[in-house]
């Protein structure tokens, strides 16, 4: 969770919503190497994440096996493939929650514009911050306010946060995720009183108030009705012209419905471990795919 | 994982394009049909065919149905999808051939029960039509068999057609001064306009079989820029 992740991060950060030189990783006090090359960054922009040869274990089982991949700013990224494949496995290496899990570990390279993830003077917690995460079922903290609910990353990042500061962040964040007009009358009620798919874009507009550079999402909406799902499909097509996106999904017509570019993981049988079979446009893999294994999938001839 | 899943979408699938592609066979019949009714000025044969144009109306509406009732269930992709778009296009294809049939068949009763035929050129479009006709069925075999090089195959026979064509209209200029010989020859010109149109449809039918295996649609040949 982002703000659990947000937690140990050591430095404060006085305006959580400034534009300049956040969502850095050289925030991080172990980084900074890379904090002269934050400062010249002139405001945000969504950034590249470069995935070289990744193997993803638990203990000894392989879980994920040699992915490479290039994944774009300002584009809807789809993982999917059947379960078990390691597309969520994957996403979590992604911001280095994959760690979390005992016994986990990782190899390869993962940079976010260059700068490697896995760094050992890269501080985990402060990859979290920059690359956010929302979870297939809503976790608002439910008897916190929705306020609260979004300031509460904020809460544990910064020493000081002037409550007009904050104020403007919750209703930024709460308007980016189409939420706002909703709930700007019950601030203070209680995050768990919203519907599933308004908690979904409550625990958006969470990940947002930091201003991550990318969001990863596991199933954001296989919790939801199709109505909330739709909700989330636009507000995943308009956080793309700020974030670079990644979507773990299920579901094949919202992959090609909600992503620019798809990928395909599969797995030869249980127990061996997953890989990246094909990616592309997904206009592409969804018209005219490159490998009949990708074919069969897509098409439901199997999984 | 069952060894093929969605059996029986995809059994949906088959039957549907062989529904589909049979509207070539009845294609093939009308056009048979209507050479006959050409050959010895059959006027009743060719009111047959004009009514029998309802079955492959109707073969045209019903597959077309059930074709856009999987698009709207079953959310067909990749291979699946160029099949269904193709299939769409084909029956196209099929009810426009059908209707070229009815065109040629209605043409017969206005030159009346004893025209003063033109021997050579009643054998030219007989010869057109079996052109044709041959063209419907490699175009049927080029889909079953999902061949792109029959299919490609179908622009050099559909270029006998088209010389053919040309042969009529230069024959229906030296035909003579004759008025009724005259108005006869404009009658087999529309005539034969119809099965060159007809023979275009299978060429096209082509082109969708070049889509469903490759993926990517261009036109065998282009009416407004061609090659040749």
């Amino acid at each position: 969770m982002l703000g659990a992740a947000t937690k140990k991060q050591k430095r404060s950060d006085s305006e959580p919503g400034a534009e300049t030189g956040r969502g850095e990783m050289s925030e991080s006090r172990p980084t900074p190497a890379t904090s002269t090359e934050a400062a010249a960054v002139p405001g945000r922009r969504a950034k590249t994440i470069e995935v070289r040869a990744v193997d993803l274990f638990y203990g000894d089982f392989q879980a994920v096996e040699g992915v490479t991949m290039t994944i774009e700013p300002n584009k809807v990224t789809a993982l999917i493939g059947s379960s078990g494949c390691g597309k969520t496995t994957f996403l979590r290496s992604l911001n280095r929650m994959h760690e979390l899990t005992p016994g986990a570990r990782v190899q390869g390279e993962v940079t976010l514009d260059g700068e490697d993830i896995y760094d050992g003077r890269v501080d985990p917690v402060a990859v979290r911050r920059l690359i956010g995460m929302v979870f297939q079922q809503p976790n608002p903290f439910p008897t916190m306010s929705i306020y609260d609910n979004v300031a509460a990353g904020l809460n544990l990042n910064a020493k000081k946060v002037s409550k007009t500061q904050k104020d403007g962040v919750v209703e930024r964040s709460l308007r980016g995720a189409h939420l706002w007009e909703e709930v700007k009358d019950r601030l203070d009620k209680p995050g768990g009183g919203l519907s599933g798919g308004q908690q979904q874009r409550l625990c958006i507009a969470r990940a947002i108030a930091v201003e991550p550079e990318v969001l990863l999402m596991d199933e954001p909406c296989s919790a939801l009705d199709p109505v909330a799902t739709l909700a989330v499909e636009d507000l995943i097509a308009e956080l793309k012209n700020r974030y670079t996106i990644v979507v773990v999904t299920h579901n094949m017509q919202q992959a090609a419905r909600a992503s620019d570019v798809t990928a395909f993981f599969n797995l030869d049988e249980t127990g061996k471990p997953g890989h990246l079979v094909e990616m592309g446009p997904t206009e592409e893999i969804f018209t005219n795919p490159k490998k009949k294994e990708t074919e069969d999938y897509v098409s439901g001839r199997f999984g | 994982m069952p060894e093929v899943a969605r059996a029986e979408y995809l059994e949906e699938l088959a039957n549907l394009e062989a529904s589909a592609l049979g509207g070539l066979d009845l294609v093939s019949i009308a056009l048979g049909r209507t050479l006959e009714a050409v050959e010895h000025q059959d006027v009743e044969l060719a009111q047959l065919v004009v009514a029998d144009d309802d079955r492959i109306d109707g073969r045209y509406l019903e597959v077309h149905q059930a074709l856009i009732t999987l698009l709207a269930t079953q959310s067909p992709v990749a291979t699946d999808l160029r099949l269904i778009s193709s299939l769409l296009h084909v029956l196209k294809n099929i009810e426009r051939m059908g209707d070229q049939c009815v065109n040629v068949c209605k043409v017969i009763p206005i030159s009346g029960n004893e025209p003063p035929a033109d021997r050579e050129m009643v054998e030219l479009i007989l010869k057109m039509g079996r052109q044709t006709k041959a063209l419907i069925m490699q175009a049927k075999r080029a889909f079953e068999g999902r061949d792109v090089e029959m299919a490609q195959d179908l622009v050099r026979q559909d270029d006998v057609v088209d010389n053919l064509n040309r042969d009529c209209f230069r024959l229906a200029l030296e035909l003579g001064d004759d008025a009724d010989k005259r108005e006869w020859a404009m009658t087999m010109l529309l005539a034969a306009r119809a099965l060159e149109r007809t023979a275009d449809n299978a060429v096209d039918i082509g082109e969708q079989v070049a889509f469903v295996v490759t993926g990517l649609f261009r036109e065998f040949e282009d009416a407004s820029h061609p090659s040749a």
